[in-house]
């Protein structure tokens, strides 16, 4: 079993990052919840034929990286301090995650790096993971990222990034090997939620019920509100976020729970405005509205025509690591034409909780 | 062959309400009015030129993309200033700092440079061998101007008028000498004492401001500076001396006409009195320029050719003539005073008056330099001067200081200097980027300017020429300092679409591990040095937003710098081979770095792309 640092890990990473939706060829996303619309032989033949291909793009990035990186990537760092110009791993963490133009060559410089470690089996391996979670949060590239994050072996080592793959199975239209490969993982809070956007709310209440038992009161509750909220079941979704605000903000995790207590509260309320909105009777225009992000505000302008959202813009926002949260989830609440149902950005999900209430306190607004 | 175009024999009396409203205007719209009416178009062309045609704001902007922005979509450059101004120029927008000889003349004597309004100059001088010193009579708009005001003003305080022709009667041309001087010395002050820059600075500073209240708003309206209080001082003494005697400035001050008088020695029409002439004395009571002599016969340097004595002779006794076209004319008996003696006297007095205006020249030159930046111990703050500017050195020689640009330039991004360069640089244009930042739309300055200081570049090298770099505060910019997430310069680099700010998470925390807490830090700015061009709009807004609205901080944390390494100046060449020039060197070098470092990246199509284990 991993140690509890491990899980503690794995459950702040899924938090925060990672989007959803697959490149373009996977238009039925959430709404295939209940059936496979790639059998097992073909998901495998995906990931064999394009996983083992580059992108179109490969060839036309160009390879740019710092010359004051150390390659060798030691990990941990030799030293405690923090430099982004030296250490691989910060330098992807501070100067490529957060930089849109710089995923491409990120891809590349990450594919130097397994030319160039070939021989070392942990060095590679680590390349490798690195590479199958740039394609999984910057591209939602689900064939090439499940490629290079099997290559590494995380279904193997049972690690976090292994719930990953799991979605990457489902986007990529088998569920039913998403959830074979969960059910032989341990209880990492990923799972709540992959779990959740399945369809499968009973186990990932399960699995949220079990985080709340070991102490993760305020992570637990938020995450089975979301999974209810996925899935229509909106007093369900209300009870949950209203247990996170009873949960004392206290103690060592204080900024952290009174964080989610703000995302619970936000989520109740968008919950509320768009329960008793009736699309039919906007009038046509553009609204404003904002709820709370990560970092500050998020902003967005609906436009509403004839009864219909024709767009959502996200104005402003202090995100940071949005990924694609910002043009998935708008994109989202077009074709939907309304906000339930949507699936939050892994990884961005604050920001995409952030959108959807801002997008209903717009309507809210625009209906009275 | 006759050359008048003044009316003919004036009558006595007005007729008919145009008579009463010439009657009124002043005697020069009687007896020359085609001569009023050039002057009154030309002063109306100028004003167009400078208040329609320079004016940015007529621009309609490009249409907005429509599409949310993607991560690496090429960016549409907009180009709605640089259109509205091609659009709108139907003569060039400068082009009476063009024809002014003084400014071109100056500035390539300075700047050892052809520059490009030399032509232009040399077209007005040819053009005034045939109408001596039409420039001044007709065409100038500072001398308009200064008619109006003599007219208005002059006219009814004649205390302290002067009478007869005093030791400044050759002024302009010592003056003329020393600016000349003073350029020889790679030192321009014709800025100071050229007819059309002082119009156009005047316009500049007075009627841009009025113009931008007016037609924008008053808070759009920079705040004004001490060289501009200085040159308004100047524009003032320029007028004021229109109560010494009409016209003063004209008949004895300005350099630019000391140039037409010169050029007028080889006139090819003149001024002729025929015998009929009785001597009443009207034509040199009329005469704007001083140009009669007591005798009636014409000083001819000093004729504009304006006609007024011509409309205003009763006997029709003057008359415009080729200048070998003889005529009957008025016998001169005695040598009037001081005009005939242009003997040993008069040749000492004037090369007395060259002399001091040599040592003048150089003495200004000397001065000048010894105020410019950087020649004491205080350490130099480059200023940022207009995209596509020449090198300083050669800026400051070409720079005529009209400030054309400053009207040209949208949202005053251009501002004077008043005397943070020294004397060497009141009233070139600088960037101030607390005020607005450069809209990559634009190149109206570049458009505008008469001499060539800012090169006519196009837009598209416009848009890569290098005016600063953006250097981030990290001591005060908010997510360094760990105050506030903040992110306003990187969304309106990316906006403008220069996308030359990038993101750096600062402030991890890390846990036990070492490893990276996700959600801890912020996201900070990092200025990509290869991309940005010093256009300054983070630095307005991050004055706007932090400093003036939420009073975060004290000065912008994000300031555009120039100096070497930091900005492009060039004489001539392309900016985006530069651009091109210094990518091809960044790849090849990390081409060599990572071909060095091992790494099979060879170019041998998509068979490497797997490593050799998972083949």
């Amino acid at each position: 079993m991993p140690s509890a640092a491990t899980v503690l890990a794995a459950f702040m990473a899924v938090l925060f990052l990672l989007p959803t939706e697959s490149p373009g060829q996977e238009k039925d996303n959430e709404k295939v919840a209940n059936k496979n619309t790639r059998s097992k032989a073909e998901v495998e033949k995906l990931i064999n034929t394009v996983g083992k291909t580059p992108p179109e793009w490969f060839d036309s990035v160009k390879l740019n990286y710092p010359g004051s990186l150390d390659l060798n990537w030691p990990q941990p760092p030799p030293s405690r301090q923090w430099n982004n110009q030296r250490n691989v791993g910060q330098y992807i963490w501070d100067i490529i995650n957060p930089n849109p133009s710089r995923w491409k060559s990120g891809v590349r410089f990450m594919h130097f790096m397994l030319k160039k470690h070939a021989g070392d089996e942990q060095l590679r391996n680590r390349v490798m993971q690195s590479m199958g979670r740039m394609y999984f949060d910057f591209f939602r590239d689900y064939p090439r990222a499940a490629f290079w994050w099997r290559a590494s072996g995380v279904d193997k080592d049972e690690s976090p990034e292994a719930v990953h793959l799991a979605e990457c199975y489902w986007r990529m239209g088998n569920q039913d090997m998403a959830k074979e490969l969960l059910g032989k993982l341990p209880n990492f809070y990923s799972a709540i939620k992959l779990w959740a956007d399945m369809g499968e709310t009973d186990k990932a209440l399960r699995v949220a019920n079990a985080f709340a038992q070991s102490g993760y009161v305020d992570m637990a509750y938020l995450s089975a509100g979301d999974a209810c909220r996925t899935v229509g079941k909106l007093d369900d979704a209300t009870a949950y976020y209203k247990s996170v605000l009873n949960v004392p903000a206290t103690g060592r995790m204080a900024r952290r729970i009174q964080r989610n207590q703000r995302r619970a509260w936000a989520n109740i309320e968008g919950i509320k405005l768009y329960d008793s909105l009736d699309l039919s009777t906007v009038p046509d225009g553009k609204y404003q509205g904002y709820a709370p992000g990560y970092a500050g505000n998020v902003y967005v302008e609906v436009a509403v025509a004839k009864g219909r959202i024709t767009s959502v813009k996200v104005t402003s926002h202090k995100e940071k690591q949005f990924y694609s949260a910002i043009t998935d989830t708008t994109s989202q609440i077009v074709k939907q034409q309304g906000l339930s149902g949507i699936d939050a950005t892994t990884g961005a999900t604050i920001t995409s909780e952030a959108i959807i209430n801002a997008t209903a306190r717009a309507l809210s607004k625009a209906g009275k | 062959m006759r050359l008048n175009w003044f009316s003919g024999p004036s009558k006595k009396k007005p007729v008919g309400a145009m008579g009463h409203l010439l009657h009124w205007a002043a005697a020069p719209w009687r007896y020359s009015p085609i001569r009023r009416t050039v002057q009154t178009l030309s002063l109306l062309a100028f004003l167009g030129l400078f208040l329609y045609v320079c004016f940015p704001y007529t621009a309609v902007p490009d249409a907005p993309p429509t599409e949310q922005t993607a991560a690496d979509t090429a960016p549409v450059w907009p180009s709605h200033y640089a259109d509205d101004i091609l659009r709108k120029q139907v003569v060039p927008a400068e082009l009476f700092l063009a024809v002014d000889p003084l400014v071109s003349i100056s500035t390539a004597i300075a700047s050892r440079t052809w520059v490009w309004s030399l032509s232009f100059a040399g077209a007005v001088l040819v053009v005034c061998l045939f109408v001596p010193r039409g420039f001044c009579g007709y065409i100038c708009p500072l001398g308009t101007v200064i008619d109006l005001f003599d007219w208005a003003i002059g006219r009814r305080a004649r205390r302290l008028n002067v009478s007869g022709r005093g030791w400044y009667v050759n002024l302009k041309y010592y003056l003329l000498a020393g600016v000349l001087v003073s350029s020889l010395f790679g030192v321009l002050i014709s800025g100071f004492f050229a007819a059309i820059p002082i119009i156009t600075r005047a316009a500049a500073y007075l009627l841009t401001p009025l113009e931008t209240g007016l037609a924008r708003s008053w808070h759009q309206v920079p705040p004004i500076n001490s060289g501009q209080v200085v040159s308004l001082v100047l524009l003032a003494i320029v007028l004021g001396l229109g109560l010494l005697k009409r016209r003063f400035w004209c008949r004895y001050v300005c350099p630019s006409g000391a140039i037409f008088s010169l050029v007028g020695m080889l006139r090819l029409t003149e001024r002729k009195v025929e015998k009929s002439c009785v001597q009443c004395g009207k034509c040199a009571e009329v005469c704007p320029f001083d140009a009669i002599n007591d005798d009636f016969t014409t000083r001819a340097a000093d004729c504009a050719f304006c006609q007024t004595c011509g409309g205003a002779c009763r006997l029709s006794a003057i008359q415009f003539v080729p200048r070998w076209h003889s005529l009957e004319v008025n016998v001169v008996e005695e040598p009037a005073t001081e005009e005939a003696s242009i003997g040993r006297r008069g040749f000492l007095a004037a090369g007395v008056g060259i002399t001091t205006a040599a040592i003048g020249g150089t003495a200004a030159a000397k001065a000048i330099e010894a105020t410019a930046a950087g020649s004491g111990d205080t350490p130099i703050r480059y200023p940022v001067r207009p995209p596509g500017s020449v090198p300083e050195k050669h800026f400051l020689q070409m720079c005529v200081r009209c400030g054309e640009c400053l009207q040209a330039c949208p949202n005053d991004v251009l501002q004077p200097l008043a005397f943070e360069q020294g004397i060497a640089g009141l009233w070139t244009p600088a960037v101030n980027a607390n005020w607005s930042g450069c809209e990559p739309s634009c190149n109206n300055c570049c458009q505008v300017c008469p001499t060539g200081a800012i090169r006519d570049i196009p837009l598209e090298e416009k848009r890569v020429a290098r005016m600063g770099l953006a250097t981030v505060n990290q001591q005060t910019c908010l997510p360094y300092a760990g105050s506030d997430s903040c992110q306003i310069c990187v969304d309106v680099c990316k906006a403008s679409g220069y996308d030359a700010i990038e993101f750096m998470t600062v402030g991890t925390e890390t846990d036990e591990r070492g490893a990276p807490i996700e959600g801890t830090g912020m996201l900070a700015p990092v200025v990509i040095a290869d991309k940005c061009v010093g256009c300054g709009l983070c630095q307005t807004r991050c004055y706007a937003m932090n400093v003036k609205t939420e009073k975060l901080l004290d000065e912008s944390a994000i300031i555009v710098e120039a100096g070497p390494g930091k900005e492009d100046r060039m004489m001539s060449g392309s900016y985006i081979e530069l651009r091109e020039a210094e990518q091809r060197k960044r790849e090849a070098e990390q081409r060599e770095r990572s071909e060095s470092e091992g790494g099979d990246e060879s170019e041998d199509g998509g068979d490497s792309y797997l490593p050799d284990f998972l083949k």
